[in-house]
């Protein structure tokens, strides 16, 4: 039977995935994918919250943002990444320490 | 829910007599059973004719570019070289697919797969007529322009994963290219969204009647000329002539498809005659009237629904003759004239021309030219806002 | 019928896609799971009626997102260039000692304690179904809301994009000298 449960556990698996890619991969790219997985896993939420709590469409409207906030954040993120190789000629993310010293 | 091909056949008594009696063969409601089936059924028929339609269609690009260059064309297999295109076929099947030492081989067997399933994806919307319709789904437009851009990743992936210079700068000019030129196709859909108020094929197409003063494109000037833009924008995105940059022959070898052999080289041709049937049938149903047919011939009865389909099919194929003319005829655009039409010239068209529609629409209460210019014109009942 | 089965197949895409990112090495598949991730996504939101949410899923992420990824991955130097280490962890030292083992160890044990004893059976209890609700015609209302309740953020929105739009380009070009 398709509960709200079963919502549930996808898409903690889907963020607990994006935290491992987040903290396990080094490269930029990558963790911007992370981030793009943790995202769908909120909207989800919204959307199964919605059909089995609150029955109102605010929870359609929700995921519309976040999906236009995921939108705007990959494009600035990629082109931050893509100068970040211009300059450094790498995307590794430990190269990126310049404003730690 | 919404309205599909099951439901246009559930109107009928023998298709409630065939649940009955299947219900009563085998003990259980058989109305899932009979759903499926009906389905699959015509989604097989559908996937099928347009593999003719992609056949026929590299059988009538050569033909016609044959008779605009004066030559003959093929003309040994079959009456008039009719079947050539089942001799390709069948060749295509018989030959090795090859995959590159070097290549990605995941990226590389999953690449025309994408573009198929991109472009058969988009054909379950396509409207053949008001009941033969896999399913009208109420977000219709818009669920097509979201799953044929699967067909621009395919190529991309294809390109990529050849691992070869060609076949990467094709799919990168590929991928630049069916991006950019989304914008002004949807912008331009937006106005034909905008007066008939919904986004599903059938509000569409009712909106609009069986003649030309009752079609969008005469509506108003504004989508007249957002019918040439969405012309020319679907031509780019399909990746074809003038704007085959991502395959073009005198610069990098074949494209993207430079190291495909075999029947995946054939997976990326028929994704793209199919795409430019898809095209060319969204320009029909958004802009030409769609499956109207004149005198309110086509009804809800099967010979109407034939009727409808005439309508529909001559209408695209018309302008599937027109894109394979455009071929043969226009020379090939330069990569920065092509940034330069999409950025500069087509996108502000697009915004101008929507703006322009929703004044109009405010303005003259949805009334199209043609009903202003002759008021007593009782047979105009465009734009039913 | 049709809503379990296609409910499994896409909860099948999801998490298959989302673990598919996590193991695989190469950055290029990696964005290819992401893709089928987010499809499954979107098919989960068509079990929950969401018709037009999914189909926004469907022309953001693969229309854009997941071609900028491949991009992005093209521009810097493709799948296996030396310069991007893949795998972090790989590299990392050994980090601690025995008694921040034995307590690592000790929290592990104690937390899935928890989740297995405590938080599972709450999570899988029956809970009523609401199956009855049914979202016809969820465009209409998801415009009208738009331009109501929601008119600030959709605004804002469209600001944020544009700041985005001309952010990128900005940031993206090379410097001329």
């Amino acid at each position: 039977m398709i509960t709200l449960s079963s919502y549930l556990v996808i898409s903690t698996i889907l963020f607990l995935a994006g935290i491992v890619v987040m903290i396990a991969r080094k490269n930029i790219v990558a963790i911007l994918l992370g981030i793009e997985l943790i995202l769908n896993a909120s909207a989800l939420n919204f959307v199964a919250y919605t059909k089995f709590v609150n029955q109102n469409l605010d929870g359609h409207i929700f995921p519309l943002f976040i999906i236009i906030v995921a939108a705007a954040e990959a494009a600035v993120g990629l082109a931050i990444v893509i100068r970040f190789y211009q300059i450094r000629e790498s995307i590794h993310i430990d190269d990126a320490t310049q404003l730690q010293q | 829910m919404n309205e599909t091909i099951v439901t246009y056949f559930a109107k009928f008594e023998w298709y409630k007599s065939l649940v009955k009696a299947l219900t009563e063969t085998f003990g259980f409601n058989a109305e899932p059973l009979m759903v499926f089936l009906f389905f699959f059924l015509a989604s097989f028929i559908v996937v099928n004719v347009m593999a003719l339609v992609g056949g026929l269609g590299t059988y009538a690009e050569r033909k016609i570019s044959a008779d605009l260059q004066m030559r003959m064309g093929p003309n040994r297999v079959g009456p008039y070289g009719l079947i050539q295109f089942l001799a390709d076929g069948v060749k295509f099947i018989m030959k090795e697919g090859i995959i590159p030492k070097s290549a990605d081989t995941f990226l590389f067997t999953l690449a025309p797969i994408l573009c198929l399933v991109g472009v058969l994806g988009s054909l379950t919307v396509v409207p053949y007529s008001s009941g033969f319709i896999l399913s009208d789904l109420d977000i219709g437009l818009f669920f097509l322009i979201g799953i044929s851009s699967l067909v621009g990743l395919g190529i991309f992936l294809g390109g990529y994963a050849s691992n070869s210079k060609w076949a990467m700068l094709g799919g990168m000019r590929a991928a630049a290219q069916i991006i950019s030129y989304e914008i002004p196709v949807v912008i331009s859909a937006l106005s034909c969204v905008l007066l008939a108020g919904g986004l599903s094929f059938t509000t569409l197409i009712e909106a609009q009647t069986g003649f030309p003063q009752g079609w969008f494109i005469f509506h108003n000037p504004f989508t007249f000329i957002g019918f040439f833009v969405f012309f020319v924008g679907g031509l780019a995105e399909t990746n074809r002539a003038p704007f085959d940059l991502p395959e073009a022959e005198s610069e990098l070898v074949s494209g993207y498809h430079t190291e495909y052999s075999g029947m995946r080289f054939a997976f990326f041709a028929l994704a793209e005659y199919i795409e430019v049937f898809v095209v060319a049938g969204v320009a029909v149903a958004l802009f030409l009237g769609g499956y109207n047919v004149p005198f309110g011939l086509g009804g809800d009865g099967i010979l109407g629904q034939f009727l409808q389909l005439g309508a529909f099919f001559s209408k695209t194929l018309v302008l599937y003759y027109v894109v394979i003319w455009f071929r043969w005829t226009l020379p090939r655009l330069r990569v920065d004239h092509l940034m330069t039409l999409c950025w500069k010239y087509l996108t502000p068209i697009a915004i101008f021309n929507l703006i322009g529609t929703g004044f109009w629409l405010y303005g003259f209460e949805g009334k199209s030219l043609f009903e202003l210019l002759f008021k007593s014109g009782a047979a105009a009942t465009g734009g039913g806002h | 019928m049709f809503g379990n089965i296609l409910f499994l197949v896409s909860a099948l895409f999801s998490v298959l896609g989302a673990v598919g990112v996590v193991v695989t090495k190469n950055i290029m598949h990696a964005c290819v799971y992401l893709l089928m991730s987010l499809i499954g996504v979107a098919g989960l939101y068509l079990t929950l009626g969401a018709d037009f949410v999914a189909a926004t899923q469907l022309v953001v992420y693969v229309g854009g997102v997941v071609i900028l990824m491949v991009f992005a991955v093209m521009l810097t130097g493709g799948a296996d260039s030396q310069k991007s280490n893949r795998f972090g962890i790989e590299k990392t030292p050994m980090m601690g000692s025995v008694g921040t083992y034995v307590a690592g160890g000790i929290s592990a044990i104690l937390a899935s304690y928890i989740v297995i004893y405590r938080l599972l059976p709450k999570i899988f209890e029956a809970e009523p179904v609401n199956s009855t609700m049914a979202f016809d015609k969820t465009v209409e209302k998801i415009g009208m809301l738009l331009v109501s309740d929601h008119v600030l953020a959709f605004e804002i929105s469209s600001v944020l994009l544009l700041g985005a739009l001309v952010g990128a380009a900005v940031i993206a070009r090379p410097k001329r000298n």
